[in-house]
């Protein structure tokens, strides 16, 4: 078992997540992942150049840990892996790279999906989308909740 | 004392600020900053507070030589 999660304030590499899942996964049989990428349009869709990510400078790891400690006590998952972009991350670009794995392919894809939820709602981190018509904060959608919440 | 600001209150207050009081509540100085601050007031009526490594409620006094930290609700993903 192992349980990784970690804050990047450099570029996230989804592939080299991958890499470093897939190989403490030796053994199991499934690897499920989620990539979350900075979107170049605002949900009132105006055009987004960059997210930048205000973060704590305890709080936010802890989080991290939070959740993902918390995804492996809950799932039959054998490796649990979330690295989390802050600062400056231009759009196209990862944001969020949340895998598991496990010896059957259900408990993974269930622990990917809780994990980007409760990611979603309860990381610590301040998210701004900066632009040609300046800046704005982003918070969760009422969506986001109701995803986070079908986990109790 | 220190009061540092997290997401939209860091950008309409500031990220740091000293405030000079003395046995206030945690509740006074949201009322104060929301007052002084009216862009901020609804970011900080939704925003936790933070002192050491917990968070407190309203009432609980902040002493001078204390730091308090307002987290406005988080978004990560």
């Amino acid at each position: 078992m192992s349980v990784v999660a970690l804050l990047e304030p450099q570029a996230l590499d989804p592939q080299l997540e991958l890499a470093e899942l897939t190989e403490a996964a030796r053994g199991d049989g499934a690897v499920v992942t989620f990539v979350g990428l900075a979107r170049p349009e605002s949900g009132e869709g105006n055009a987004v150049d960059a997210i930048v990510l205000d973060h704590h400078p305890t709080l936010t790891r802890q989080s991290l840990e939070a959740i993902a400690v918390a995804c492996a006590e809950r799932f039959d998952v054998s490796h649990v892996r979330v690295v989390h972009r802050c600062g400056t991350v231009p759009a196209g670009e990862p944001i969020v790279f949340a895998g598991a794995a496990s010896l059957h392919r259900r408990p993974a894809f269930e622990a990917a999906d809780y994990l980007i939820d409760r990611l979603k709602t309860e990381a610590v981190f301040w998210k701004r989308e900066v632009g040609d018509d300046g800046s704005n904060w982003v918070e969760p959608t009422e969506g986001d909740f109701a995803d986070r919440d079908r986990w109790g | 004392m220190r009061i540092r600001l997290y997401g939209r209150l860091g950008d309409v207050i500031g990220r740091e600020i000293e405030l000079a009081a003395a046995e206030v509540t945690v509740g006074d100085i949201r009322r104060s900053l929301a007052a002084s601050h009216a862009a901020a007031a609804a970011t900080l009526g939704r925003s936790r507070a933070f002192i050491g490594d917990c968070f407190v409620t309203d009432d609980r006094t902040v002493g001078d030589a204390e730091s308090i930290e307002f987290l406005p609700p988080v978004s990560g993903g």
